[in-house]
């Protein structure tokens, strides 16, 4: 069982608060730019659709620069503005602090989640704070299917651009769908409602200290909530923007915790997933509406020549994970690149290199981070060919292309299981 | 005459025969020595192969990666290293007791340097292959870590680690085995240091700008990359 201790001056202030019946948590670093807006929204969703619950606000930093806590205590706003049916009976309490732990996300929600099971919250909701497009909406499509209807997890589901959340649509996506049976279109959206069933659940586990600490986390929570028969739901938020404060992130490290915290949890939860076939649709709540969205530039050339690069350098980490029909299938495509200006990785050839990198993931531990840090210009090669085949195509039709991927996955499950097995069995052959 | 070559005969005969009482009878019985070892050996090979189950050992091999080092294929069998081990080791242990039959001084001391030798070239043997993986995983690391950062030549960057590293180990063993100790050692150094200062020379020289320039198209490719791709992964 993990220990979950807060410092004394967080569980003494949180104590002052007494009790909590929604706990909205907002982590933070470096965001003064957004974070006023994003307390303003639960600030006024919290009035407007929980006036008779008592909620506190919890912004939970990670050692900010900026100003970002002192924008959280200092926000205001307006009753008046809301055009308020019901004024709030309780006042909407908010707590601010730095978190304690490895750096990221994930250290951030263990503190939000203590301070909820703490006072003893029926409801959490967890958003980040560089979003310009949350509402007060969001606040009620969260946490209103965990008061009202039951449910432990509310998944977002939003809608982006389709050059938007490619690690999703290329790989988590289709993979947990595929494995875990049940299709949460966004299992690394970043805003989610949980129960204090749920949360207890979370705080229960000894893995915080891994990559769940960074970009980990949002698929660590959705995984562990489809995977333990959580009850599930998604809601329809809208557009999800983010403030564009740091571009040049590190897709070599997103990719790297996303993907490997995939992996990871596959061997834990190899009981679950090999006996689900197929995937059942899961309920989605809120009023679905198209929005504008801001055009997206790609240099889908640069990942081209990563690609081509990834295919002459690093040969010798792909061949650890790559059967070695999937690799010289790579290898051509990589000749290829120069004189081929529709670049195409088909699905079938993108689900196996993710079924083999899975499998090699679990064979070669001490390989772990060669192997998904080798992935990179394989994911830039899909994106490219993504981006080229869906340039003229509309956000419905690229839906349908997702889906035609998804189902790929799926049809290829026995393959991953064939691979999976394949260590069993070599061990078997030698000492029979 | 005919009685001088009876006597040179005799004389030869005699010798002979000494020779004969002195060495015949420890050659036999080093023979049987040997031929007792080699059935042990034998033995103890298919008992230790029937009864030694060795998957924990296997999987902790090839996840390690040290089965890739020792073996092309990558696969290397704890239960069949085992059982070779103990086969070679009984069968060296016959045959210097089947030379201690002889009990000579010369034979004496080549038992005692194998005795001595013997845990030093384990060790070494140890040092070098411990060497090997840590070359192999190190200059994996430096290869994708090059690769993910741009950087000219990721594999002539992780052959230079895989070597050094290499030259490290074998530095090091031979250092254990007391064999041409200060030679290596002053190789590793001479081959390192020489490559170091001559880089640095080379760069102080004649790379300045190159380095400058370099770094400044990294830069500026990194601000533009940062405005182009204005668009979220996850």
């Amino acid at each position: 069982m993990a220990t979950t201790a807060l410092p004394e001056n967080i569980l003494g202030a949180a104590r002052e608060v007494r009790r909590a019946d929604i706990v909205i948590g907002i982590p933070s670093y470096n965001n003064v730019r957004t974070v006023a807006h994003v307390v303003r929204a639960a600030q006024a969703g919290l009035a407007k659709y929980f006036p008779h619950f008592a909620a506190l606000i919890v912004n939970s930093d990670g050692g900010s620069t900026d100003g970002t806590r002192e924008a959280v205590l200092s926000t205001e706003i307006e009753d008046a503005h809301l055009l308020l049916l019901s004024s709030p009976l309780l006042p909407v309490h908010r707590l601010s602090f730095p978190y304690h732990g490895i750096p990221g996300k994930g250290s951030a929600f263990r503190m939000i989640f203590r301070i909820a099971q703490e006072l003893e919250a029926k409801a959490c909701v967890v958003v980040d704070s560089d979003l310009r497009s949350i509402t007060p909406e969001w606040f009620d499509l969260l946490a209103r299917p965990v008061l009202h209807a039951g449910y432990d997890f509310v998944a977002p589901y939003y809608h982006r651009h389709k050059y938007d959340g490619t690690i999703t649509n290329s790989v988590v996506y289709p993979l947990t769908r595929a494995l875990y049976g049940l299709r949460v279109r966004q299992p690394i959206g970043g805003d989610f409602g949980l129960s204090a069933r749920l949360i207890a659940r979370y705080l229960l586990r000894d893995d915080w200290e891994t990559d769940v600490a960074r970009y980990g986390i949002d698929i660590w929570m959705t995984t562990i909530a489809i995977a333990e028969g959580f009850r599930v739901c998604q809601s329809f938020l809208g557009a999800k923007l983010h403030d564009a404060k740091d571009p040049g992130a590190d897709l070599s490290a997103m990719l790297h915790q996303v993907v490997g915290s995939v992996f990871t949890l596959m061997q834990e939860y190899e009981w679950v997933w090999r006996a689900r076939e197929g995937s059942q649709p899961v309920d989605l709540f809120g009023f679905r509406f198209d929005v504008g969205l801001d055009p997206i530039e790609v240099n889908v050339e640069r990942m081209l020549d990563a690609f081509r690069s990834g295919c002459e350098e690093l040969r010798e980490v792909w061949a650890l994970a790559l059967r070695p029909d999937t690799h010289a299938a790579l290898r051509k495509l990589g000749c290829e690149v120069a004189r081929n200006p529709q670049f195409h990785l088909d699905d079938e050839l993108w689900a196996r290199v993710i079924c083999e990198f899975a499998s090699a993931h679990r064979k070669w531990p001490l390989e772990r981070g060669h192997l998904l840090r080798s992935l990179t210009p394989l994911y830039l090669a899909r994106v490219a060919s993504f981006v080229i085949e869906t340039q003229s195509l509309f956000s419905a039709q690229v839906e349908e292309r997702i889906e035609h991927l998804c189902l790929c996955f799926e049809r290829l499950k026995p393959y991953l299981l064939a691979q999976w097995n394949s260590d069993a069995r070599t061990e078997r052959k030698v000492n029979p | 005459m005919i009685g001088t070559l009876q006597q040179v005969l005799e004389r030869a005969l005699e010798r002979l025969s000494a020779l004969m009482t002195t060495y015949l009878p420890p050659l036999l019985a080093g023979l049987a020595i040997v031929l007792v070892a080699y059935g042990i050996a034998l033995a103890a090979r298919w008992l230790l192969t029937r009864i030694f189950k060795g998957i924990a050992a296997d999987r902790f091999l090839r996840q390690s990666g040290i089965s890739s080092v020792l073996t092309r294929s990558g696969r290397l069998h704890a239960t069949r290293l085992v059982a070779a081990g103990a086969y070679w080791s009984i069968l060296l242990v016959g045959l210097l007791t089947a030379l201690s039959a002889f009990d000579s001084q010369l034979t004496s001391r080549m038992i005692e340097a194998m005795v001595f030798l013997f845990p030093k070239l384990v060790i070494a043997a140890a040092i070098l292959v411990a060497g090997l993986w840590l070359a192999q995983y190190l200059s994996r690391s430096a290869l994708v870590w090059a690769f993910n950062e741009g950087l000219p030549w990721p594999r002539r960057l992780a052959a230079v680690v895989r070597i050094v590293i290499v030259l490290a180990a074998v530095a090091v063993a031979a250092d254990r085995l007391d064999f041409g100790r200060n030679v290596f050692l002053a190789a590793f150094v001479v081959l390192v240091g020489g490559a170091v200062l001559a880089a640095s020379l080379a760069l102080g020289l004649g790379g300045r700008e190159a380095v400058r320039r370099y770094l400044e198209e990294r830069a500026s490719r990194r601000e533009g990359e940062g405005e182009r791709s204005l668009w979220s992964h996850l």
